[in-house]
């Protein structure tokens, strides 16, 4: 019961790891490159999303400089992290694709198994 | 402030801002990109000497990017371990700086040689940059620059080998990066901090708190430089990237590439958990016998290897494993051994590289068995080759013997008698694949109609050089030996 309270606490928590799971089981294991490109994104997501979500308190108020009372800011910092993150995550994307659409032009596929196959009808 | 209080950072920036501007002055002046990048090499390497001789005068010393002190700001560190690293990094990138010069126009179209040099400029300044950041979050954005850039340096050549292999790499290297990132999120949940110092002091009272949570980081983290760094089961990417890339690219990535992880994971291991942690959570048994695995299954996959650099690459599975066995072995010689084998190993794995660029571009051989009767066309390169191997092997008199025998001694010294089996038995093996090529290229004729092209002197240069090296270091080790130690003992003694 205490294990069921503290996952439905901490939800956030267990939708990340999920997600993380699928995109590093997608990515290993699935034979289309443009998935596996796809499924590395979703792995970078889950960890923003768990990074973003740790950094909130739920009532706390945007990190601008203000008069707010009695209330208190949220942590900017994880935001700011994942800032850098996301931008990393975009040029690892384009890369990966750019070296998918020159693997396609010379194999016609981007079927991991199939260009295995032509390789080996090849030799 | 004066200049000089600035070059810790200055390293790291002027690599990055020579990337930056490269792809332009080719355009402009393509003659002088290479002597640019030559003066930044030259440059970086004279901060780091200064770096070393203030380390001499005050001990370590912090740099505090943008003035912004933790933990607000990144920080970097400067202590003898970490100039040890970039003195290694910026030295030998440009002693394979020279060589690449000449091979460049063999490998690569004279159009994209300006991109190669602005990606071998990101690649050393990433590393300089891993070596001597203090903060969790820079390591994961250098980690990532150096992932792309060292992808880079692969898939330039655009053969279909290389674009599959730097594909297999980049995504096994993006595997590694989440990891990390994850463990980071980990870490930074419990204990709020992303500086290596303050995370220390931070975690004996998260551990209590949440020690499921350091668990899984741990456990990551062991995961994302074991996959960056090729330790046993996650090497499966290494062959194929490091064989088919050009042979400069190969010889920084097998020779500095993959150390550079190493040293990074010594560092979280070391400076960020406790002692205490440590001996808590056996992470130093898992990484010594999955060091051992690698040393073992590294050459013997080595030897049925027919292509001469995927045999080298396999090699390197091997040999990082001696620097993750002084890691996992926790005692001082054998670290000793471990660091020492990071500089001779990039040395020595950096001139078989080359060596194998050189036979390649002579002869166009790069079957392990054409290589019959080659030290008679190529004589010196093949004895470059021969004081590779043999230094591979541990033959007195070459780099490999030191460090393999301060690992030894430090096993013993452990109490862990078996470490030291494992070590003469791979001597052994690396001995069956490394002396029938010498022995075939000495004492077999050469056959083949096909003229031997000529190669560039500074090629050969740079391989000589090379072996110089190999020998120095192994006939003269003791500066190097007294530096380390007296490094090692400040980490030790923490």
């Amino acid at each position: 019961m205490e294990t069921l309270k503290n996952l439905a606490h901490n939800y956030y928590y267990l939708v990340a790891v999920v997600l993380f799971v699928i995109g590093m089981h997608t990515m290993l294991t699935h034979s289309n490159l443009i998935k596996k490109v796809i499924a590395m994104n979703i792995m970078d997501t889950s960890v923003f999303l768990l990074f973003v979500a740790i950094g909130y308190i739920r009532g706390g108020q945007a990190p601008i400089m203000r008069d707010i009372g009695d209330g208190f800011y949220i942590n900017p910092l994880p935001g700011a992290l994942i800032l850098t993150g996301i931008v990393v995550g975009v040029s690892v994307t384009a890369y990966a694709l750019s070296l998918v659409v020159k693997i396609y032009r010379y194999y016609g596929t981007v079927d991991a198994d199939e260009i295995v196959e032509i390789r080996s009808r090849e030799q | 402030m004066t200049l000089q209080h600035h070059f810790p950072a200055l390293i790291i920036v002027i690599f990055l801002i020579c990337a930056f501007i490269m792809p332009l002055l080719f355009r402009w002046r393509s003659t002088l990109c290479a002597p640019a990048l030559l003066l930044v090499h030259l440059l970086a390497l004279a901060m780091a000497v200064a770096l070393l001789v203030r380390l001499y005068a005050g001990g370590p010393f912090y740099y505090h990017l943008g003035n912004w002190a933790p933990p607000w700001g990144i920080e970097l560190k400067i202590d003898f371990l970490r100039v040890y690293m970039v003195l290694i990094l910026v030295g030998l990138g440009l002693w394979i700086f020279v060589y690449a010069l000449k091979d460049l126009a063999h490998e690569l179209k004279r159009e994209v040689t300006g991109w190669y040099y602005a990606l071998y400029a990101l690649l050393i300044g990433s590393m300089s940059g891993m070596a001597l950041t203090n903060d969790m979050f820079n390591l994961f954005v250098f980690m990532e620059i150096c992932g792309i850039a060292s992808c880079a340096i692969i898939s330039i050549k655009e053969s279909r080998e290389c674009l599959e292999a730097s594909f297999k790499y980049l995504i096994l290297s993006a595997m590694g990066t989440g990891c990390y990132l994850m463990a980071i999120a980990m870490i930074y949940m419990v204990t709020g901090q992303l500086n290596f110092q303050l995370i220390r002091e931070a975690l004996p009272a998260a551990a209590g708190l949440y020690p499921n949570n350091l668990l899984v980081a741990t456990a990551l983290i062991i995961v994302a430089f074991g996959t960056k760094a090729a330790l046993f089961p996650l090497h499966v990417w290494l062959p194929d990237a490091h064989a088919s890339a050009p042979s400069p690219s190969s010889a920084v990535l097998s020779g500095l590439v993959i150390k550079i992880y190493a040293f990074s994971l010594f560092n979280i291991l070391f400076f960020v958990f406790p002692a205490s942690f440590r001996q808590a959570v056996p992470i130093n048994e898992i990484v010594l016998w999955l060091a051992t695995l690698g040393i073992l299954f590294g050459s013997i996959f080595a030897m049925v290897q027919e292509d001469l650099k995927k045999m080298l690459a396999y090699s390197s599975i091997a040999q990082i494993g001696y620097v993750f066995m002084g890691i996992g072995l926790n005692q001082p010689t054998a670290l000793l051994g471990g660091f020492y084998h990071i500089l001779n190993h990039a040395l020595m794995k950096g001139m078989l590289f080359m060596v194998a660029g050189v036979i390649i571009q002579a002869t166009g051989r790069r079957r392990v068995k054409d290589l019959n009767g080659i030290g008679h066309v190529l004589p010196l390169v093949m004895i470059a080759f021969t004081v590779g191997g043999f230094s591979m092997i541990g033959i007195p008199g070459t780099g490999g013997l030191i460090s393999k025998w301060y690992l030894a001694e430090g096993a013993l010294l452990a109490n862990r008698l078996f470490f030291v089996i494992v070590i003469v038995l791979s001597s052994l093996l690396n001995a069956v694949y490394y002396l029938p090529i010498i022995i075939n290229a000495f004492l077999n004729p050469y056959e083949g109609r096909e003229p031997v092209k000529p190669v560039s002197r500074l090629m050969v240069g740079a391989i000589t050089a090379g072996m110089i090296a190999v020998i120095f270091f192994g006939v003269y080790p003791k500066p190097v030996i007294v530096f380390l130690k007296a490094a090692l003992a400040a980490v030790i003694g923490m």
